[in-house]
């Protein structure tokens, strides 16, 4: 059995994971439909941007991030203007390195599964009267909701597991910021730690197995018209 | 006018140069595919953005291109019906009929139990689209565009994807909605014989130009327009005067010429008059003897006149009293026939196959 301080970083992970597929979802499905539907020189810009963390070091992404969320800055700034207070060493910065690095995965489902959905349902619900706006949400978003929370499971166990960009932007502080592969770390560097560190990679594989699984089985829901 | 357009657009080397008025109320374009029929419905429905254009149906300009007047597709009052009847398939036959804006009051109200009426829906209304004939989809198709209450209906060879019969269904389905719901419609399709019965008024569109201009009876008796339909390997139209009818035997007899007779289904036209019937060159069947015991009821002595390649079948034309009968065949069959030029035999065509036109 997990003891209370690895149940805790259990909980905090899926908690941060969740919190960061939460607020990606509504840009992340934006922008997979503007990338599945655009026609337009700007896209292929777009989507490198977009798919970016999935190749840059996660250390790397983590540090653009410390900078782009620092006090000087217009993000910063904007962030101590809300809240009070800054990101860095904070679940919530937990929750932002969580999301950058879960987004191209999101992304991308989401392209795929609007690129699935017939331009010609769109064209025929234009011409039946429904505007641009409402035949996203009649048709297109419908058709393409099992690849959408396909995605959305996807990037939670990208973000369960994410380390890199995590340490740089969030540290190590114990019931904020230290989730699974944090925690993990930690521990191998402890003497006698190797039990707990078994028991954490088993939650892990569980977690992450359970979440593809589930994954495959959404995205073969799609309909086809 | 119900509608006047001129458009012109080009892409990938090919150009559409169309201009186009009509009363209709059942305006047919006909022509081959790649003729840039579905190119000018997208223009005029605003799918499509055409380089220059003018589009107006009753008046109310829709477009006006380069720089002009730019109504977009869901404020154009005209709703489209493709050959693949693109239903919602996360929607009942209920949704999608209830789709467009005001579609749910309608079809709770008078005008839908029409329509219900009319395109046989009643049964339908909850069953999901998945598990629909390919008949009953265009139905369904039909009425979800007929309760967007168009100005104009556009509709894209709405049978083409369809079997003979379940064509020639929608088709009269198509008739009555036109007679008895007086939706103007434009009507694409390359088949001859839907054209005559449907079209009021009608236009040969070939590589995206207008080729003949028109009554369709008229525009499909010219050489030109009949070259388009030779093409698309269509049917057999004559016009034949009633010598009688057999109202016992449901059929009405036509005069070939040279004393064979053509067994249609029964008809109301005095004996003497003239009318036009078509059936499709696949209905013909040719024996080199006259068969025994066989139900349909034409089985007319013919002559092989011709017989010409159209991709991997033949069109044979058949010399039947003084008319000219096309029948499909396989390469295969007409070799294993040996025919050729002045072969004689028997056509036979089922008295269902013929139909009236007009």
């Amino acid at each position: 059995m997990l003891s209370e301080a690895e149940r805790e970083v259990v909980l905090l992970s899926v908690r941060v994971a969740a919190l960061a597929v939460g607020a990606s979802l509504v840009p992340g499905t934006l922008v997979g439909f503007a990338l599945a539907r655009w026609r337009h020189p700007l896209r292929a810009l777009l989507q490198g941007v977009v798919m970016l963390p999935l190749v840059l070091p996660p250390v790397v992404t983590g540090y653009l991030l410390l900078w782009a969320l620092g006090r000087s800055r217009p993000l910063g700034r904007a962030w101590h203007a809300l809240t009070g207070g800054h990101v860095a060493y904070t679940t919530a910065a937990c929750v932002v390195a969580a999301a950058v690095v879960g987004f191209p995965l999101l992304v991308e489902a989401i392209r795929l599964s609007m690129l699935a959905v017939d331009r010609r349902l769109e064209q025929v619900s234009r011409s039946l009267g429904r505007g641009p706006a409402d035949t996203f949400l009649r048709v297109t978003l419908p058709l393409a909701l099992p690849g959408v929370l396909a995605g959305a499971v996807l990037s939670w166990a990208r973000a369960l597991g994410e380390f890199g960009a995590t340490i740089v932007l969030a540290g190590n502080v114990a019931g904020e910021t230290r989730t699974i592969p944090v925690a993990v770390y930690t521990l191998l560097n402890v003497r006698g730690g190797e039990e707990a560190v078994a028991r954490l990679t088993a939650v892990s594989v569980a977690l992450a197995l359970a979440a593809l699984l589930g994954s495959f089985w959404l995205s073969a829901r799609q309909r086809r018209a | 006018m119900i509608l006047e357009a001129r458009v012109r657009h080009r892409f990938r080397g090919f150009a559409l140069d169309v201009e186009v008025a009509t009363d209709g109320p059942v305006l047919g374009i006909f022509g081959a595919s790649g003729s840039g029929k579905t190119t000018l419905l997208h223009a005029l429905a605003g799918l499509l953005r055409p380089h220059e254009a003018r589009v107006a149906v009753r008046g109310r300009e829709l477009c006006a291109a380069p720089g002009g007047r730019w109504v977009p597709p869901e404020r154009r009052r005209l709703a489209l019906v493709t050959q693949d009847p693109l239903l919602f398939p996360h929607l009942d036959v209920r949704g999608n009929l209830a789709y467009a804006p005001g579609a749910p009051e309608r079809l709770a109200g008078e005008a839908g139990a029409r329509v219900l009426e009319v395109l046989r829906l009643a049964p339908l209304l909850e069953r999901g689209v998945a598990n629909l004939s390919g008949g009953e989809r265009q139905r369904v198709a039909l009425g979800r565009a007929l309760l967007a209450d168009p100005a104009l209906l556009l509709l894209d060879e709405p049978t083409s994807a369809l079997d003979a019969e379940l064509s020639r269904d929608v088709l009269g389905l198509l008739l009555v909605a036109k007679r008895e719901l007086g939706v103007p419609m434009v009507f694409v399709t390359h088949r001859a014989a839907e054209l005559l019965a449907l079209a009021d008024d009608c236009a040969v569109l070939e590589s995206g130009r207008i080729a003949a201009r028109g009554v369709p009876v008229e525009v499909l008796k010219r050489p030109r327009a009949l070259g388009v339909a030779s093409l698309v390997g269509v049917d057999n139209l004559l016009r034949l005067p009633v010598l009688a009818h057999d109202e016992a035997g449901g059929v009405t007899l036509l005069d070939l010429g040279r004393g064979v007779q053509l067994a249609a289904p029964l008809c109301a036209a005095p004996p003497g008059t003239r009318v036009d019937v078509g059936f499709y060159a696949d209905e013909v069947l040719l024996c080199l003897e006259a068969p025994h015991g066989l139900s349909a009821r034409n089985a007319l002595a013919c002559e092989v006149r011709a017989l010409d390649r159209v991709g991997h079948e033949l069109l044979a034309e058949l010399a039947v009293g003084d008319a000219s009968v096309r029948a499909r065949l396989t390469p295969a069959a007409a070799d294993e026939l040996r025919l050729a030029p002045g072969t004689r035999g028997v056509a036979v065509v089922k008295t269902a196959a013929i139909h009236h036109l007009g």
